[in-house]
């Protein structure tokens, strides 16, 4: 520890610890605009500088480390009219009266910086030309009149997401931000996670959709989770009015640490689907609105007679979208009391099933933590494209890249990260497993193993040699792989549905064979990650919602949707179903194929939990009021289960953790 | 573009550092050579070689001045103006150059493309002013009369490349 | 012509083509070298360049023997960077002493690393010196033939291999940290101090940063001693030094002096005084980046101590030297521009400062100053001084300053003017 003081005050802080981190720490604030506390400090604005006694210049508090009895002070004379000169310059740079941008009036941290200095105005003539405005992207505009170049988008753009698209042209006053090299934003190869909106601090990145819509001071922001896949980011969801304005990453949750993708933070607000607000009855061969009573009555008398009928009853299709409380209360209507062979989730397993397999033989949990993604300095991806799906995740391998890690990826088909990768192995379709035995077999030739190989005689018959010829990978390169594997401190495996939609489970077993072998899976720690599928895939898993859906001699389907979208090939599948339930929010061709339309929250609407890829269990919060005779989905299945005479129990946590798990479930 | 002769230059060049993106410049250099200034496709292609992001490389080209973007005619003749060489007359002898080839007083491309003439900053050649880097070698202690000669034989030497050729 | 009897530094103004490697060894050339790795410890040569007085030729003047000897001793690799980005107006010695004397640049080099174990060293010249780095490599190769670097060199256990290395354009690589970010192959803007470079310095491991001219005085250090040094120069600014001389004179060039030479025969003597036999208005000891000599200052000891107790500083020892024509205003807008140009724009007071100083300037240039740009220049160097990220943004004040100090009356006319011709 490190002892100084800043005003006055003698604090305590670790060694390495800044001079702005300690004051903050001591609840001294200090003014900032290119630092932001996620990014590397940067030393750029001089806004920052503080008086340090004994140093004859004034010192930039954002990259000074504290040093033994430094006395700081952060608001003195000097220090206050440097701030000045630095507002001035700022000021004067570019475009920036207040009054006309969309940004002023407190979401703007160059104008809250100058009035806190008490500044109304700045004595330089403004005399910049004018920068044409950049609106070619599909979520963003650069306007770069606003811009300061403090180069926080071009930092988050490469540290926090990996990407490297924005960056800056030339030097000095001429210095301007670009995207790729200099094309219009909106044709770059921007991925539009948008975490450069989130860390601008002026009105130079706006996104197109929150943009005038309302002030800092007069929205609402409630964090929660983010349901777009299995990641389970943190997301601060800001509203005004009841209207979902914008989405943020949450910066303080451990999973995203701040970022997001488009998904989670653009398309999720851009749902153009049609919303159900009454529950709906289908009458001489149309839907026609109902009251809740009849319309429970409805499903309920048809579906009382099918209980306990085994194949000819009720088949039950849950969404893996919906939270752990209604799912649990799902599985115990249908399957416990209703006593339906057909109860599932509409992923039908086909991201959990295999692994849960794997777990049983296995007899414990063998995958681990997304946090160990974030130190690996060897990434092997399987079967999965990080870029199309679970892109936060992707984002931490590609920030990693530059540091020094390794990519290994591995897939017959198509995949972004290919380009990334220094080893990009694209085997015959369906020879993953004799691949990864190869590997094996060339770790343990060349002496690198960290275990013992249970299948030693297993892996005689798969000399790189001879799995070349197979997979059609040169043996060099599987040699060269595998040396790269083994001879990392902190592999890490990554996998998708490429492995897990295998026939047999051989692929995954071989992969969590490898895994052992160079010390990626011990008895007490995993760096194996399974990507999984949607937000609650793991928790359909863990209340057996995994088995393949056949409607069969079914009499009658009941299809909790949720707010997700059937697919095409669900619909194909309903087609002649006798009755079909569907507890939705929003209208679709499951919905028009439906005899009862039970009208439920979306996911802003409603509190519930969730448990990502890892076996974490967090909280959503509601952020939205639904309309008047939206109900819950947990609301609407209580109700069914009351009118079919059911009870249900509503500890869900219990249950959830009874089967063998993949992860472990963590809280 | 970076030919096979150019990557092989380019990899002798990367045995000097531990770390290969030392050899941006060198790679830079070797890429506008041939024709003064930079194309995308020379970025990307170094950004490829050297295993970093456009965007980090194209940052760099616009950093370092000798790095060109703009089209550049066959020869670039960079005359200091800088104070040392001013004091010495350079302003004048920069500025009766463009007259000559019939350039605006900043300077520019000469209408057949060969040659391009712009001022510069200080090229540490201030006790031979005037000076001029042409294509980053030096010609120092520079009369209109000498100038003019040096131009009229590269021009000269451009044409009979080209009906050589 | 010289106070000298032979050069230390520029001996192939003694000695035709000791470029070559025979001529140079001939000439006592690489017994340095020979005598450090056969009779002293590394420690001992840093000792003597201590006990020599030398300090860094570059600009800031810091003694580098003490510079060496904070390179830690148990951290593997340690380089060394060679500074060549000769870019400040006026500073043309490095590129002479490489052309003419490359062989007493490399000894210094390999001594150098011989005293902080380095094993590699890398020669970072500006892109310029195409040219003369064509040379510099040819007298690399040849130095590798005679065994005096590579492999085991001169049959020791010592190894040392030595690469060029060339800029592309960017005054601010010569600063040291902006010229390691450069090296490395990113952005050359200058890095967070602490960590200085004898700690974390070229791809994070120790380095030492020394400038062309202050290696090349190595060699006679080891092999004369520190006290046959010390005969030259003053008590606290030893050595012989490289002034370069340029501007109003009738022999501009290199001259190497003592130390404490008087400016008048740097001026006089050396460079033959003013053309014309005009007077000396004003002298720039630094090139642009240190303030302005007015022109009774000729009595003035060239050394380190008098330099800055007279206002300015000695730094690179670029001598621009400007006779009573000249126009203080304009001259003064001639290295702002300069500071403006080679601003890089990572930190909001120079990338703007240096804008609004130019843009004051044009004012000036174009009849069109207010009455209150003179105290406007001032303040705004006022307001940049001590808040830039790096010194080329407190360079950049030094014309502003001094030239108002000394001839505020021109500028003043300049603001009259205003108005006239209307």
């Amino acid at each position: 520890m490190v002892s100084l003081t800043i005003d006055d005050v003698k604090i305590e802080v670790p060694e390495g610890t800044t001079v702005l981190q300690a004051a903050r720490m001591s609840g001294v604030e200090i003014p900032t605009l290119c630092d932001y506390p996620h990014l590397t400090p940067y030393g750029g604005c001089r806004l920052c500088v503080v008086e340090v006694e004994g140093a004859r210049l004034l010192q930039p508090s954002c990259t000074l480390p504290v040093s033994k009895g430094m006395v700081v002070h952060t608001n003195t004379a000097r220090v206050r009219e440097a701030r000045k000169f630095v507002l001035t310059l700022l000021f004067s740079e570019r475009n920036h009266f207040c009054m006309y941008c969309q940004v002023s009036g407190g979401d703007c941290e160059l104008q809250n910086a100058a009035y806190e200095q008490d500044m109304t105005h700045w004595p330089f003539q403004p005399n910049w030309d004018p920068y044409l405005v950049d609106a070619s992207h599909q979520h963003l505009v650069l306007d770069h009149n606003r811009c300061i170049l403090c180069r926080r988008c071009v930092r988050a753009c490469g540290e926090l997401v990996g990407n490297f698209t924005l960056g800056v042209k030339d030097r000095g006053p001429e210095s301007i931000i670009i995207a790729d090299l200099d094309v219009p934003w909106g044709e770059s190869t921007c991925v539009s996670c948008g975490t450069c909106v989130q860390v601008c601090p002026t009105g130079a990145i706006i996104d197109r959709r929150s943009a005038y819509l309302g002030h800092e001071a007069d929205v609402e922001r409630t964090r929660s989770v983010c349901i777009g896949c299995s990641v389970g980011c943190g997301v601060e969801l800001i509203t005004r009015d009841n209207r979902l304005l914008r989405i943020d990453g949450d910066w303080d949750a451990p999973v995203n640490e701040g970022i997001l993708c488009q998904i989670g933070r653009f398309l999720a607000l851009d749902d153009e689907r049609e919303r159900i607000v009454t529950p709906l009855v289908r009458r001489n061969g149309t839907l026609k609105a109902a009251t809740w009573e009849d319309a429970l009555d409805y499903v309920a008398g048809r579906l009382k007679p099918l209980a306990g009928k085994k194949g000819d009853g009720i088949a039950a299709l849950a969404s893996t979208r919906l939270p752990v409380e209604s799912l649990y209360l799902f599985k115990q209507l249908f399957a416990d009391k209703l006593n339906s062979e057909m109860v599932t989730s509409i992923e039908e397993g086909v991201t959990t099933a295999l692994s849960g397999k794997v777990a049983q033989e296995l007899g414990r949990p063998f995958e681990g933590s997304l946090e160990r993604l974030k130190s690996a300095d060897c990434v092997v991806a399987i079967g999965v494209d990080l870029a199309e799906n679970h892109q936060v995740a992707g984002f931490f391998v590609k920030r990693a890249l530059p540091n020094g890690t390794k990519l290994v990826v591995i897939d017959p088909y198509d995949n972004q990260l290919h380009e990334l990768a220094h080893y990009a192995l694209q085997p015959q379709a369906g020879t993953d497993y004799e691949l990864l035995l190869g590997l094996m077999s060339a770790i343990v030739k060349s002496g690198l193993s960290r275990d013992e190989p249970t299948n030693l005689s297993e892996l005689a018959g798969y000399d790189p040699q001879v799995v070349s010829q197979v997979t059609g990978i040169s043996a060099d390169t599987i040699r060269a792989v595998a040396r790269l594997i083994a001879s990392s401190q902190r592999p890490v495996f990554v996998y998708g549905k490429g492995v897990t939609r295998a026939s047999s489970p051989e692929v995954l077993s071989a992969l969590i064979e490898l895994a052992r072998l160079v010390g990626a899976l011990t008895p007490d720690q995993s760096a194996i990650i399974g990507t999984k599928g949607q937000a609650n895939s793991l928790a359909a898993y863990m209340y057996g919602l995994d088995k393949p859906f056949e409607v069969d001699g079914h009499q009658a389907v009941y299809l909790a949707l949720g707010d997700d979208e059937p697919s095409r090939r669900l619909i194909k599948r309903l087609k002649g179903a006798p009755f079909i339930a569907v507890q939705a929010s929003y209208l679709s061709p499951a919905t028009e194929m439906a005899d009862v339309v039970l009208p439920v929250e979306m996911w802003a609407e409603q509190d519930g939990y969730y448990l990502n890829l890892a076996g974490k269990l967090q909280k959503a919060h509601r952020a939205l009021v639904p309309p008047q005779e939206v109900r819950s989905n947990v609301g609407v299945l209580k109700a069914l289960a009351a009118r079919l005479g059911v009870e249900l129990e509503a500890d869900w946590r219990k249950s959830l953790k009874k089967r063998a798990p993949i992860n472990p479930v963590v809280e | 573009m970076l030919s096979q002769a150019d990557r092989r230059e380019l990899d002798d060049i990367l045995k000097k550092y531990p770390d290969k993106r030392s050899a941006v410049l060198s790679a830079l250099y070797i890429a506008q050579r041939e024709k003064n200034y930079l194309t995308d496709d020379d970025i990307r292609d170094v950004a490829q070689a050297l295993d970093m992001t456009v965007t980090e490389v194209h940052a760099i080209v616009g950093f370092y001045t000798l790095l060109r973007k703009e089209p550049t005619g066959k020869y670039l003749i960079q005359v200091c103006t800088d104070l040392p060489c001013a004091l010495r007359g350079a302003d004048d002898f920069y500025r009766r150059l463009c007259r000559r080839q019939g350039l605006p007083p900043e300077g520019g491309t000469t209408e057949d493309g060969l040659f391009t003439v712009e001022e510069v900053v200080c090229v540490a050649a201030c006790d031979k002013a005037p000076v001029a880097q042409i294509n980053l070698e030096y010609h120092e202690h520079l009369t209109d009369e000498k100038i003019d000669a040096i131009i009229a034989e590269l021009r000269e030497k451009s044409t009979e490349g080209v009906t050589a050729g | 012509m010289s106070l000298l009897q032979e050069h230390v530094l520029l001996r192939h103004r003694d000695i035709p083509n000791i470029r070559d490697i025979h001529v140079y060894t001939a000439h006592g050339g690489y017994d340095a070298l020979r005598k450090a790795l056969n009779e002293m410890q590394p420690g001992e040569v840093t000792d003597v360049v201590k006990a020599s007085g030398l300090r860094g030729r570059g600009g800031a003047g810091f003694p580098a023997g003490v510079k060496w000897s904070f390179i830690p001793k148990d951290v593997k690799p340690v380089y060394i960077v060679v500074n060549a980005d000769e870019s400040e107006p006026g500073t043309f010695k490095d590129r002479e002493l490489i052309e003419g004397n490359p062989h007493q640049v490399l000894e210094g080099i390999a001594l150098c690393a011989y005293a902080v174990g380095a094993e590699a060293a890398y020669i970072y010249g500006r892109g310029e010196f195409r040219g003369p780095f064509r040379g510099l490599q040819q007298a690399i190769d040849q130095a590798y033939e005679q065994g005096f670097l590579g492999e085991n060199i001169l049959g020791t256990d010592f190894s040392l291999d030595v690469y060029t290395h060339l800029g592309a354009g960017a005054y601010i690589c010569g600063e040291e940290t902006a010229l390691l970010s450069s090296l490395e192959g990113k952005l050359g803007q200058p890095r967070n101090r602490p960590p200085f470079p004898a700690q974390v310095g070229l791809y994070g491991k120790p380095t030492v940063v020394n400038n062309v001219e202050t290696l090349t005085n190595v060699p006679p250090i080891v092999r004369h001693g520190a006290e046959w040094y010390r005969q030259f120069g003053t008590e606290k600014s030893t050595g012989t030094k490289i002034f370069c001389l340029s501007g109003h004179v009738v022999r501009p060039g290199n001259y190497e002096l003592p130390l404490g030479t008087p400016l008048r025969y740097l001026i006089e003597e050396c460079g033959g005084g003013v053309p014309g036999g005009r007077k000396v208005k004003a002298i720039l000891p630094a090139g642009a980046s240190a303030p302005i000599l007015p022109g009774d200052k000729l009595d003035l000891p060239l050394d380190y101590e008098s330099v800055q107790a007279a206002g300015s500083m000695l730094g690179s020892a670029s001598f621009i030297v400007m006779d009573e024509t000249v126009d203080m205003v304009w001259a003064a807008s001639k290295m702002v521009h300069f500071f403006k140009h080679e601003s890089c724009g990572k930190c909001s007071p120079c990338r703007e400062g240096t804008y609004w100083m130019e843009d004051v300037y044009h004012r000036l240039r174009d009849g069109h100053a207010r009455p209150d740009d003179v105290d406007l220049l001032l303040s705004i160097a006022d307001q940049m001084d001590g808040n830039c990220f790096c010194l080329l943004g407190e360079f950049s004040l030094s014309p502003v300053r001094s030239s108002i100090r000394h001839f505020r009356e021109e500028y003043e006319m300049r603001v009259k003017r205003m108005g006239i011709g209307d």
